[in-house]
């Protein structure tokens, strides 16, 4: 019986991990950029969330407001600083973003302090949902509500709009989208911000369940790759599978061997690149 | 090449040279080094303590007549450069005198290398070890051990709450989490109460839900929870979350004071019971001078952070000047055995492992409305001291 | 002609005289030597070989473990300890490389991180060999002619020349046989392939000769700090090394410099604001887009303006 709680449980926390981990997988496999600075977005949007409610605004409002507010930043660092790197090796990618992820952490802590913060759900999420043995906090049954509706959101403006034809496209080749007069460092510059939107909205969503604190973003950056490369590189449906199996994984191993739940999440990252190195639905 | 930014006490310069300028310009200031992490996850404990240190140094300075000036050092949380900040501040400031260490990993280590480096290294770090198995002559300790933790807040609390038989626990598997567990299961077995179970969880866990639907499937009447700092903030706000306030009682063994309140808020805090090993209304002479010497220097109430290192620093300060010297076996052999008037009340230096014998504090959280100030987040329910015998506690001084 | 292994030989011979009259720590010269070497044994892969490796702080934590463990528990002297750290730091380096060479690009780079997670949550959980957070301690420093080296100067000594021997090994291999058929893979996998090349031995024995001297350095790094901590298997000690090998530039002295240039000013910053990883971030931002031939990419520059300086006045 306790394994369907924990297996409800992971989902619930595999939701969190997806839209974590789809909006890097875009970012991939698109703009083949390695970015390192992704977690540092997730922490921005926990962060603004916080402000915003420690303000007086509506847990609602500072819901949108957070990924907007973490996209606009992020499409301003894209312009000014990621572009240019690009084209150059990963490890410029690395460097770059690596500067770009302590510079948002130190900027926090000289904003926020070194302290973390707690935010409340919102009071109308506040309680528990009791179903006989089970119980389960509203606010995490909102969470897989919402997040379930905006991955068939993403999956629509992946899959059935211009914007998802011309990022699958640009995945494809760069060049040929460039010949036929896409403006794509636009293009890029709109998805990048929309994947470190998604981040941020992650972020306002956990900031209820985890609170915020500055070192929050190193931990999820470990989690966001572990799901994109589990999942494969670019795949939508694989960021939502391998988020998921991520989260039961983690849910399972808590009844089972719980210190070596992290563990056994790089364990399946490892064997599974062994037997299938492009992930469950990456392309070759 | 490497001029190392120190933190002289301007106030107290200034006020001791109109008094004496020639003398005190004559003698060169001993310096207290600061090893700890103002970098990396654990800044905030490295802020503060920072500022604690600072403000001992000002006050050893003016009341003992010999300028102290201490030398911070960023250890980032990492073992590796804690070591080396020490080595560096031994041979380069001709620092003898240490106070910090927050992460059990680092403080082991700093302290191993103060003592090979003829200096004494003063913590606050929860590793037993430092006064247990790795005891050794060069290093001190002022936080109660994981024994004391437990015996002042599960026995209190089964003396609270007569009708709470039924237990579960939520541990870090490292040696500290193990520490913490192993006392809680020997009260259990004393008192006669029921250990319904235990969830492990690694050592960078921040997600809780698996380890409390665990706690919530085995019907307890007390979740205690024995993770610390950002850790125990997570489970215990994720506790809550799952509605286990109004289910069982639930307490944080070691809290790490004020910052972790400031963190949580009050709403999660009500009504949760807090292990601490310092609190800033203890009424105790040295707490009372501290409280306000902080609101006048920094406009704040003290933290655990800021108070260990205050306490510390002075303790450094004085055997120094006890001692006529910083070197360090003299000022190991000033310190130890003695008893003083510390921050908890009457407080004693072991000789035998170099622990300090002082309270330890079960807290209880109280509502936003019945808060006093800002800071009045919890009432003292009770307080003792509780140690293991040095043998006990596995301690062979070499 | 700066870039001959000769030259970077007698570059590297002439740093490590230089670190001790420069810098007053000697452990802060010695980590920089430490780093050094594994720096360029990650360059080898990265310049050499283009392979961008974040798993390099695996065969560093366990070469440091190893160490510690045999100095502590089994009574092994330093020699044999650094000889061992060198084969288990290849033979993992291999399994790891045979594993990820399977993918290129950002996928390669994935696998790496996946195993440098992988590998430092191995080390979390076995407690009982690693000492869990803890680490493990007392890691005795090298005994050489009855005196054990104490004082950090003397192990400095040490330091240099292990330093000084496998940079050597390291240039060697470079201009080998071997080392040109690495950069033939790296200008043209492809075609290298079509030759006949045995691309994926080569890649793997670069891994392995990589991994064996960084798993040296771990060993030097537990002795230097008296202790193997589980920091030095995180994968932050992956990505420090990594980013000290890009910042530094494209050969195996650039490593060296790029070592150096991250410690010196970690350790000079840390000390000016607490704040200083916004500095430091920063830095990282400017070498990444005004810099990318790394640090040695300006001695090149500075190099190239002094020779043109000279032709115009000649």
């Amino acid at each position: 019986m306790v394994y369907l709680f924990q297996i409800l449980n992971g989902l619930g926390l595999g939701v969190i991990y997806f839209l974590l981990a789809v909006g890097l997988s875009v970012i991939f496999g698109l703009l083949r950029f390695v970015n390192f600075a992704h977690g540092a977005f997730y922490m921005v949007g926990a962060y603004l969330t916080y402000e915003a409610t420690r303000d007086g605004a509506s847990f609602w409002l500072a819901l949108p407001l957070a990924a907007l507010g973490v996209a606009a930043l992020a499409g301003l660092v894209e312009a000014l600083l990621l572009r240019r790197v690009y084209k150059l090796d990963h490890a410029y990618h690395i460097l770059v973003t690596v500067g770009v992820a302590l510079v948002i952490q130190e900027l926090t802590i000289i904003i926020w302090g070194p302290i973390g913060a707690s935010v409340a759900p919102p009071s109308s999420l506040s309680g528990v949902l009791i179903l006989g043995q089970f119980i389960y906090p509203q606010y995490r049954l909102f969470v897989i509500g919402f997040t379930a509706i905006l991955a068939l959101l993403l999956w629509w403006l992946l899959e059935g709009t211009r914007l998802g034809a011309l990022v699958r496209a640009g995945s494809e080749s760069a060049e040929t989208m460039a010949l036929l007069g896409f403006d794509t460092p636009r293009i890029n510059t709109a998805v990048f911000a929309l994947g470190a939107g998604l981040a941020g909205l992650a972020g306002a969503l956990a900031a209820p369940i985890r609170g915020v604190e500055p070192f929050m973003a190193v931990e999820a950056v470990g989690v966001a790759f572990a799901v994109v490369v589990i999942g494969g590189m670019g795949s939508y449906l694989g960021a939502l599978a391998a988020s998921l199996l991520v989260g039961v994984i983690q849910g399972v191993m808590a009844t089972l061997w719980p210190q070596g739940a992290s563990l056994m999440i790089y364990l399946t990252m490892a064997a599974l690149i062994a037997v299938r190195p492009r992930g469950l639905f990456g392309r070759a | 090449m490497l001029n190392r930014r120190s933190f002289l006490s301007q106030s107290a310069l200034v006020g001791a040279s109109l008094g004496w300028p020639g003398l005190v310009a004559a003698a060169p200031a001993t310096v207290i080094g600061v090893p700890v992490p103002v970098s990396g996850a654990f800044a905030a404990n490295g802020k503060f303590a920072v500022m604690g240190a600072a403000l001992a140094a000002e006050e050893a300075s003016a009341a003992l007549g010999q300028p102290f000036k201490t030398l911070d050092l960023d250890t980032e949380g990492k073992p590796a450069t804690g070591i080396r900040k020490i080595q560096d501040a031994v041979s380069q400031s001709g620092a003898k005198l240490f106070a910090g260490g927050v992460l059990s990993s680092e403080a082991l280590a700093m302290g191993k290398e103060a003592t090979k480096d003829g200096a004494v290294f003063f913590t606050t770090a929860g590793a037993d070890e430092i006064t247990g198995k790795d005891c050794n002559k060069g290093t001190f300790r002022w936080s109660v051990s994981t024994y004391g933790a437990i015996e002042q807040t599960v026995r209190p609390l089964l003396a609270r709450l007569p009708k709470a038989k039924r237990w579960y626990t939520i541990t870090p598997q490292y040696v500290f989490g193990e520490g913490l567990l192993s006392a809680a299961k020997n009260v259990f077995k004393d008192k006669g109460v029921e250990h319904v179970g235990n969830s492990y969880h690694s050592l960078s866990e921040t997600e809780f839900s698996g380890y409390i639907t665990n706690a919530i499937a085995a019907n307890p009447d007390v979740l205690l929870l024995l993770n610390f700092g950002s850790q125990s903030s997570a489970a215990l706000r994720q506790a809550i979350s799952f509605g286990l306030k109004s289910r069982m009682t639930i307490v944080v063994a070691w809290a790490s004071g004020l910052e972790q309140f400031q963190a949580l808020g009050a709403d999660l805090c009500d009504g949760v019971y807090f292990g601490a090993q310092y609190w800033h209304t203890v009424d105790a002479p040295g707490n009372l001078a501290l409280v306000k010497a902080v609101k006048a220097k920094y406009n704040m109430a003290p933290n655990y952070s800021l108070a260990g290192s205050y306490i510390m620093t002075k303790l450094l300060a004085e055997a120094a000047a006890k001692a006529k010297t910083s070197d360090g076996p003299a000022v190991a052999k000033a310190l130890e055995g003695l008893r003083y008037q510390g921050l908890t009340g009457e407080e004693e230096i072991r000789a035998a492992d170099h622990q300090v014998i002082k309270d330890y504090y079960l807290l209880k959280g109280k509502a936003k409305s019945a808060m006093g100030d800002a800071n009045d987040f919890a009432d003292i329910v009770s307080r003792g001291k509780s140690f293991l015998s040095p043998e006990a506690a596995g301690c062979k001084m070499g | 002609m700066l870039n001959k292994p000769l030259t970077q030989f007698l570059l590297a011979c002439a740093l490590a005289l230089i670190l001790p009259l420069a810098l007053k720590s000697g452990v802060l010269a010695s980590e920089i030597l430490v780093y050094g070497l594994a720096a360029a044994a990650c360059n080898l892969l990265l310049s050499y070989t283009g392979l961008l490796s974040f798993g390099q702080g695996v065969f560093f934590g366990v070469g440091s473990y190893l160490a510690a463990l045999l100095l502590t528990r089994a009574g092994v002297g330093a020699p044999l300890s650094l000889i061992a750290c060198a084969l288990v730091g290849a033979a993992l380096a291999t399994f790891v490389g045979a594993i990820s060479i399977r993918r290129q690009g950002v996928y390669f780079v994935m696998l790496t991180l996946a195993f440098a997670q992988f590998f430092y949550f191995l080390a979390y959980t076995f407690q009982d060999v690693t000492g869990g957070d803890n680490g493990i301690l007392d890691v005795p420093r090298p005994i050489i002619a009855g005196r054990a080296l104490a004082s950090p100067w003397s192990y400095y000594v040490f330091v240099a020349v292990v330093f000084l021997v496998l940079f050597a090994a390291l240039l060697q291999a470079t201009r080998s046989m071997f080392g040109r058929t690495l950069l033939a893979i790296r200008e043209n996998e492809e075609r290298a392939a079509a030759i006949g090349y045995p691309v994926k031995a080569f890649k793997i024995a670069a891994f392995a000769l990589s991994g064996a001297v960084t798993g040296v350095a771990g060993g030097l790094d537990a002795m230097l700090i008296g202790g193997a901590p589980l920091s030095n298997i995180e994968y932050h000690s992956s990505e420090t090394i990594l980013i000290m090998t890009v910042i530094g530039g494209g050969n195996l002295i650039a490593s060296l410099l790029g070592a150096g240039a991250y410690l010196i000013l970690g350790d000079l910053l840390s000390d000016v604001w607490p704040r200083w990883l916004l500095l430091f971030g920063l830095f990282l931002i400017v070498v990444a887009l005004f810099f990318q031939g790394g640090l040695w990419g300006l001695v090149e520059l500075a190099a190239r303006r002094s020779e043109r300086a000279d032709e115009a006045e000649a």
